[in-house]
Order: structure tokens, then C-alpha cells, then sequence
């Protein structure tokens, strides 16, 4: 995936950009290219509260009250996180349209129990479905889908993920069958798969059930959001990152909170290269307790091309290709001289009270750079009892697993830029094998922040043609021109609006002439 | 290092664990040499047979009767179809039923006519689901693209007759002089179809699939797929332990890195229903050393500065350089840093008749067939 050429940042109006971490929730200002100030607080339990702290916090230090501000954006990895930890998630059902094909491979097999156990198994096949040319193999069993909506409705199932057999080309049975259910149990939220993703029908069935399973949970978060944003004066409704970085409205979010899972390490992907001005770099994110080594490529990070797991699901969702190492701020050391390690355990947002420098009694990686002066933080005298050579050893060996992440990361052997965010990054020095520019920018510690607020919108396009029937730059320039609507329809400046990605994948084996497109356009939000 | 006791004695005869049906899948996608197709969904279809108690029963060849009636289970059609349309348990038990009415005779046994790729995993599945046994053994020991390129065809057993059935009732049954003819009546047929079908093909006797089948092939696809999983764990040099085990002296077959660096170029078509393709490779170090992969489904040919460093049959494996994983065509694209490897084909593909059917010049190189050396 590509970014757009180069461009200067032209709208000068005052954007907030809001990053919602597992850890901590962090606020900045920007007016145009220009960070105008930058807080950042704990995230709450109860997430509006840190929000509400956060901006209220940096709206007393830049003096700017709520009406001055014209766009607001959040990014959030609250729902992904969810979805890993097994919590927050709603009683899920799984109903397929595509008997008699695919009983083989019935819904939500190879999910883990642990998730099972908390979405419940409750999945159905039905009659119904479409051959790779969109006609019907079999027609649509209505009776099999209300007598599996009363089911739901009893079985007292929440959220709902809708499939069916080429969905992409043939959105119209998961719209039937969206329809039944809504006749039957009009309070059960329905995610449709086609609504998600594109030719794989595992993968996008799996899409659309982790999404049904945070529906419930995304409703509740998007409108307190929106509550807590009210509260404080704001009179616009906040957009949320979407996985490629771009934005997307509250409404979608709470139908598609799925569509956010990635936006935390694109946010901070993105944010690296626009606090910089790199448009190619490694950007290491080191955290508390790991490290995300992301791709900077054009300007966008670059994309995973091989099938995405997310909390152990096969998806299809493109998602930044991201090298997490347990490294961070907070790992603890462990070990002698010559049998040293660092982490995987790692005290986590409890540095502050465990760590050596903070009077506590966990010897962490920050310990170790303070000792070695790499940086002052707390009460260095906490640490001149450890050994000058483990403190030596330690640095070194944390150096040389970012070195190795780093070489995995990169495409060539040419050194290139890399762009140290987050607050870990106090852990290394001012050398790094491989490393052209070490850039640490100002600001970097609220990265993902600055991402949400330079995002564009897209619009995005995945289908079948048939270049047969109308020709192949026939049928790109259809997909291109659906594309470029939908990217306008999302709040997308027209003039502003750029192709950044062109898919074809022609069917092998046959002599046909289907072919499966993928479009990507991206442009400023007006 | 590895220990030569664990390498040389994996136990390979039982596909019972979640962890077994991935290792058979990894060490299909290997034997695939590119091509084959993924694996997953059949991977998915014998894992849901697990969840219900439900494993495959894996049998040497010569544990059948010489008059034993086995066939072959393969899908026909195109891997982007597969993907949508899945596969159905009850299609194929209904395929079984139909099939002996045909031939008129009891199916004693399952054969995969591939082990490489997709089509290894369906035999498997469908042994669990009826307790039909499936023989240790293949007609190629890796992947072809067409269907006179196996042992069963060469040996004098033909694809045909065949039948040929989908979900929904469609049956087509056909008996052609050739497997190359029997495959271009099929390809109308299989779009009309819907573009996949499953099929019951190579009839044959147990005494012919004990003189003519490629032997071990599910066993030794378990097998690579667990030395690689099991050398990732150990944290051992996987490579350094997949070359020993691929290498151990128990048959004609040896292993050797062909090229260790990065994919710089890759070129895809689909010409005539096949997918047709380059794959340039350069060292990580960026140094002058060029190497080259050309695919016709499968990897054909590789090329180191333009000399022929391994030729079909033999083998071509392109792993990720990290995680030793294997990877088909489909998977390459630029940046990923690889190794290839370059292993012997089974000793019965090597022989003169055989590599009439299969050797380079079956795939339009002049040249002749070279075996990979220790």
C-alpha cells in the first residue's frame, strides 16, 4: 500500500487529536502542521473520565476553549483490546447462508475455548447462496433463518454476524436474512459480513463475528465518548481511526468497532513519520512492557500480506505489519553477568511505585538507563548499587534485540531512518545498527495521538469482475469511481481525493475472465 | 545440533492433535514446491473432525489386499472459489456412495493422487469422517498441474474413469483415452459446475497403488512439517535441523540451500487457466549473486546467475527466513527475506519414463534433467 505523493498539510483549522490507550489516554492540539500543545493522562476504567481529564487538562494549558476547536479525533485500541483480554464481549451467534455447500467447515471452528466460553457457541447454516458468477446455487431458505432468529431471541444471543457464500458480489441474501431477524428479534444487533471484507469466507465470517462480539460494548463506549466530549463544551462529534489510518464516524464505529482494531500502531506509525517528515522509516515504539517495530512506507505503514490473527481468529483484515518484542520500560532484569535477561515480565503501568528509581524493589530496564546515565528519572542514587558491568551488559543486550527486530523489519541492507516514540525510548542510545537517523521528534511520547489527528478518509472498493463483459479498464474505472465516492461520502475533500492502491487477482485454474479488484482512495478531510 | 535419536524417530503415523494436522499442512505446503494451493481449508474441515473425536486412519500400502479398491479424492477447480464455497462433509459421503455405484464395487481405500497442497488434506478428512483407511502414500510426492503427472497415469492407471459431482446433485461421470484430454473435457465442466468440484479419480487396485504409488508421502509431509515447528521451538537452527532430517541417510534423497537472501521481483500471469510466474531473488547483503525462480504453478526451475541450480522434478522450496515456514507462489511478494531449498524428488519420479511425462522438457526447458546432489 502506498501513501499520496507528497503533500504540503494545508488545512490550518485547530484538530484534537485523542489516543486512548490501554494504559494511558493522551490529547493533543494541532493547528495545521503545528502541535500546539500535548497532555497525557492515565486511561480510567471508566474511559470517559480520562478523556474528559486529558483534553480538559490541555485545554487550560493551551488557553483554547472547545468552539475554536473544528475537527476532533480519536483513535482507540479499547475494542481490539477487549477482544484479547475476553472481556466486554456480547452472547455471539454465527448464521451462514450457504447450505448445501460448506458444512464441512461449519462456523467458528479452531476459535479458542477461552473465547468460546465467552461469546457462547451458537452458530447455524442455512440454505442459500451464490456461485463465483453471482447466480444463485441454491435459493434462500427463509423459513431455516426465522426458525433460527426465534432461537437467538430464546437462546438469549446479543449481537448477530450475518455470512453467506460470495457476500462481496452478492450483499443482497445477508440483507434478507438481516431482515428476518429484525422482524423476529429487533433487538439483536446484526453485523453483515460483506459489510467487512472481501473473497475468503472464513476469514470474513470471523471478521464479522469478533465484530458482533464488541458491538454491544462499542455502542456504550462511542456514546459515552460522545457524552463526555459534550460535556465539556464541544458542539462537533469526534471521527475514530480506522486500521489504515484514515476516519470514520461514531455511527460506524459502534456497528463496526472491528474497523478500529489496528488504529493504534497506525496512528502511532503515522505520527512517527509526520512529527519527522519521514516518509520512509522503521518506527520503534517502545512501550512498558513491549516494543512495536512498524514499517513507514510513503507515508502509510506498510501492510501484512499474510492472514492476521487477532486474539487467535483468522481475519482477513490488511493490518500494519508490526514486530512486537517483549521489551519495555518496564521489563524487569534478570539474571547474572552471561545469563542476563530482559523481561518478558515487565511491571506495566505499575513502573511509577515497582521500579528502583520510584522507590520501589524491581530492578527494570529503566533502572538500568538511568544507571548508566542515559537519563535522569526519579532518585539515580536508588541505583548505584548495581554492578556497572550488568548495567552494561543490560543496555547492550537491549540494543542488540532492537537491532535484530530492526533487520527483520526493514526491506533492504541500505541503513534507514528510524524514529524512536514512546515513552521507552529514554532505553536506548544514540546509536543503532542499521539506524541511518536516529530521530527522536518532540512530541514523540504522544505519537498515536498526532496520528489521529492528521488522518485522511477513504474509500475503498473489493469485488469481483468480469472483464469479459465490459473490458478490463472498463471495470477499473468503474471500481475506481465507486471508490473515490465512497471516500467522498465519508467527508472526503473531492479535489483532494487520490487512487493509493490498485489490487487485480485474476481466478487461477479457469479460462474465465473474473477477476477480483481492490481499490483504495484516500483524501483530505474537509 | 540436533539429536539424531529425535529427528530420526518422529512419529509420524497419527494425525491426532490440533499441532499434527498444522504440521501436516506446513509439510504439504513444503512437498507443494509453490503450487498445490493453501491448504487451509482443508486443514479446517480435518480439524472439525477432531472436535468431534473423529481421526484419520493412516495405513501403509502394504497393509491392503492386492484386490483392495482404492480411488483418489481430489477437488477440481480454482483455489479463489474454494475459499467461498468451503467443503461439504455431506457432498462428500454422498461423492463415496456415488462413486461405488459407478465403479460398481465397495471403496476399500482412500489415495491422495497429491500430497502437495490442498488437496493432500481431503483424503484425511474424509478417512476420519468414515473410517476408511488412507494410504501412506501418493501418486508425485509433491505438486503437478496436470493430471497425467503422477505415478498412478505413467504406471498405467488413468484418472479415468472418473466421476465428478458437486453439492447440489450434478453428477458427471467420464471415461477419456488420456489424463491430458480427461483434464481439458473437465476444465468447461468444472466452470459450468460452478467452478468446483470434487472427484473421485485413478480407480486402482491395491497391488498396483503397492508397485507404482509414491510411498510415505503423508508420513514424511507430517513429518517436515514437525521438524520445522518442533526445530522453531527448540530455538535450534531450524534450517540446520530441517537439511539433517531432509538428509538422513534412509533413501536416494538429498537437501541443500539453493539461496539465502530477499525477493526483489514478482511477476504473476495466468495464461491458459494456469498461473505462470517469476520470482527474482537477491542476497540480503544486496551482492552481486542473482537468483531466480520460474513458476508454472509450481516452481519449475531455479536459477543462480543464470545456471540451473535445480530442475523438476526435483523439489524447490521457498521458507521464510525467520520461521523456516513454507510458502506457495501466491505467497511471495516483494521484501520477504527467504531461503530455498532444493530437495530430491522421490527415486520412482527420477526414472526415465517418468521424466518423460514430467522432466524439463515437459515444461518447455531444453535442457536435461540434472539430479540435486548431496
Amino acid at each position: 500500500m502506498t501513501g499520496p505523493a507528497t503533500k504540503p498539510f494545508e488545512l490550518a483549522r485547530l484538530r484534537l487529536g485523542i489516543d486512548v490507550g490501554g494504559t494511558n489516554t493522551d490529547a493533543v492540539l494541532m493547528e495545521g502542521a503545528r502541535v500546539v500543545g500535548a497532555v497525557k493522562r492515565g486511561t480510567s476504567n471508566d474511559i470517559a473520565q480520562g478523556v474528559i481529564e486529558a483534553v480538559s487538562a490541555l485545554l487550560a494549558e493551551t488557553k483554547i476553549n472547545p468552539s475554536q476547536v473544528a475537527r476532533v479525533m480519536i483513535g482507540t485500541t479499547q475494542f481490539v483490546n477487549a477482544f484479547l483480554q475476553r472481556r466486554n464481549l456480547a452472547i455471539t451467534a454465527a448464521l451462514r447462508i450457504s447450505l448445501p455447500k460448506s458444512d464441512g467447515v461449519p462456523p467458528m471452528v479452531c476459535w479458542p475455548d477461552d473465547l468460546i466460553e465467552k461469546t457462547g457457541h451458537h452458530t447455524f447454516m442455512t440454505g442459500g447462496g451464490a456461485f463465483y458468477s453471482g447466480k444463485d446455487y441454491r435459493s434462500f431458505d427463509e423459513e431455516a433463518v426465522a426458525q433460527a432468529a426465534h432461537q437467538l431471541r430464546d437462546e438469549g444471543v446479543q449481537s448477530l454476524a450475518i455470512s453467506s457464500v460470495f457476500a462481496p458480489i452478492r450483499p443482497d441474501l445477508e440483507e434478507r436474512a438481516e431482515a428476518i431477524v429484525a422482524s423476529i428479534a429487533p433487538d439483536i444487533a446484526v453485523t453483515k459480513s460483506a459489510d467487512l471484507g472481501g473473497i475468503g469466507l472464513v476469514d470474513r465470517e470471523n471478521a464479522a463475528i469478533i465484530n458482533a462480539s464488541l458491538v454491544p460494548f462499542a455502542r456504550g463506549v462511542v456514546a459515552s465518548m460522545q457524552g463526555a466530549l459534550a460535556s465539556m463544551g464541544f458542539g462537533i462529534k469526534p471521527l475514530y481511526s480506522q486500521n489504515d489510518g484514515t476516519l470514520i464516524s461514531g455511527e460506524r464505529v459502534q456497528a463496526y468497532p472491528i474497523l478500529t482494531c489496528a488504529a493504534g500502531p497506525t496512528n502511532s506509525i503515522r505520527g512517527a513519520g509526520f512529527l519527522t517528515g519521514a516518509q520512509d522509516a522503521i518506527v520503534l515504539d517502545i512501550g512498558g512492557t513491549t516494543t512495536d517495530i512498524g514499517f513507514l512506507s510513503k507515508g502509510f505503514p506498510r501492510e501484512t500480506s499474510s492472514a492476521n490473527f487477532i486474539g487467535g481468529v483468522r481475519t482477513n483484515f490488511r493490518m500494519p505489519d508490526v514486530l512486537s518484542i517483549a521489551m519495555g520500560g518496564g521489563s524487569r532484569v534478570t539474571g547474572e553477568i552471561g545469563s542476563l535477561a530482559i523481561g518478558p515480565e515487565s511491571v506495566g503501568l505499575h513502573l511509577a511505585t515497582q521500579a528502583l528509581v520510584f522507590g520501589g524493589s524491581t530492578t527494570t530496564a529503566t533502572d538500568v538507563a538511568v544507571a548508566s546515565g542515559m537519563v535522569r528519572l526519579g532518585d539515580p542514587s536508588l541505583v548505584r548499587s548495581l554492578r556497572a558491568d550488568t548495567v552494561q551488559s543490560a543496555i547492550q543486550l537491549m540494543r542488540e534485540k532492537v537491532e535484530i527486530a530492526i533487520d527483520q523489519m526493514r526491506s533492504s541492507a541500505k541503513p534507514v531512518d528510524v524514529i524512536l516514540v514512546g515513552g521507552g525510548s529514554i532505553l536506548i542510545g544514540d546509536e543503532l545498527r542499521g539506524a541511518a537517523r536516529l530521530l527522536r521528534p518532540e512530541h514523540a511520547g504522544v505519537a498515536n495521538a498526532v496520528g489521529a489527528a492528521i488522518a485522511q478518509v477513504s474509500g475503498r472498493i473489493d469485488k469481483l469482475y468480469d472483464y469479459e463483459k465490459g473490458g478490463r479498464e472498463d471495470a477499473l474505472d468503474r471500481a475506481k469511481k465507486d471508490a473515490i465516492a465512497k471516500a467522498v461520502s465519508a467527508g472526503a475533500v473531492e479535489e483532494t481525493v487520490e487512487i493509493i492502491d490498485i489490487e487485480e487477482l485474476p481466478m487461477t485454474h479457469m479460462q474465465t475472465s473474473a477477476v477480483q479488484v481492490r481499490v483504495n482512495a484516500v483524501g483530505e478531510l474537509g | 545440533m540436533a539429536n539424531w535419536g529425535e529427528v530420526g524417530q518422529i512419529t509420524v503415523k497419527l494425525i491426532q492433535t490440533p499441532d499434527d494436522i498444522r504440521d501436516m499442512a506446513r509439510g504439504a505446503v513444503f512437498l507443494g514446491a509453490g503450487g498445490g494451493g493453501d491448504p487451509q481449508i482443508g486443514e479446517l474441515f480435518l480439524h472439525n473432525q477432531l472436535t468431534h473425536g473423529r481421526t484419520p486412519n493412516v495405513v501403509t500400502a502394504d497393509a491392503l489386499d492386492d484386490d483392495a479398491f482404492v480411488i483418489s479424492i481430489a477437488g477440481i477447480g480454482a483455489p479463489t472459489v474454494l475459499v467461498e464455497y468451503l467443503v461439504s462433509e455431506t457432498h462428500l459421503l454422498d461423492l463415496l456412495k456415488k462413486a461405488e455405484a459407478f465403479f460398481g464395487k465397495t471403496i476399500d481405500a482412500l489415495i491422495s493422487a497429491e500430497i502437495g497442497g490442498a488437496n493432500s488434506m481431503f483424503p484425511l478428512a474424509l478417512s476420519a469422517l468414515t473410517g476408511l483407511p488412507v494410504v501412506d502414500a501418493d501418486g508425485m510426492g509433491r505438486a503437478f498441474p496436470h493430471l497425467e503427472m503422477t505415478t498412478f497415469s505413467v504406471y498405467g492407471a488413468k484418472a479415468t474413469p472418473a466421476i465428478v459431482t458437486d453439492e447440489l446433485g450434478n453428477i458427471v461421470t467420464l471415461d477419456v483415452l488420456t489424463d491430458r484430454l480427461a483434464e481439458e473435457t473437465l476444465r468447461p465442466v468444472v466452470g459450468a459446475l460452478g467452478a468446483m468440484v470434487f472427484s473421485a479419480i485413478y480407480p486402482m487396485s491395491g497391488k498396483f497403488v503397492k508397485d507404482h504409488a509414491v510411498h510415505g508421502s503423508v508420513s514424511q509431509s507430517l513429518a517436515i512439517g514437525r521438524c520445522i515447528r518442533q526445530g522453531r521451538e527448540a530455538s535450534e537452527d531450524v534450517f540446520a535441523t530441517l537439511l539433517e532430517y531432509l538428509n538422513r541417510p534412509v533413501d536416494d534423497r538429498h537437501a541443500i540451500l539453493l539461496f539465502d537472501g530477499k525477493v526483489i521481483d514478482v511477476s504473476h500471469e495466468t495464461r491458459d487457466g494456469w498461473h505462470w510466474g517469476k520470482v527474482t531473488l537477491k542476497p540480503l547483503d544486496n551482492g552481486p549473486d542473482e537468483f531466480e525462480i520460474e513458476i508454472q504453478n509450481e516452481y519449475i526451475i531455479a536459477r543462480k546467475n543464470g545456471q540451473p541450480a535445480a530442475l523438476v522434478p526435483e523439489l524447490i522450496t521457498v521458507l521464510d527466513r525467520e520461521t523456516a515456514e513454507p510458502l506457495t507462489g501466491e505467497m511471495l511478494r516483494y521484501g520477504l527475506r527467504v531461503k530455498v531449498l532444493g530437495y530430491s524428488s522421490a527415486p520412482i519420479m527420477r526414472r526415465p519414463e517418468c521424466l518423460e511425462v514430467w522432466g524439463p522438457k515437459a515444461f518447455g526447458l531444453d535442457m536435461e534433467f540434472k539430479p540435486i546432489v548431496a
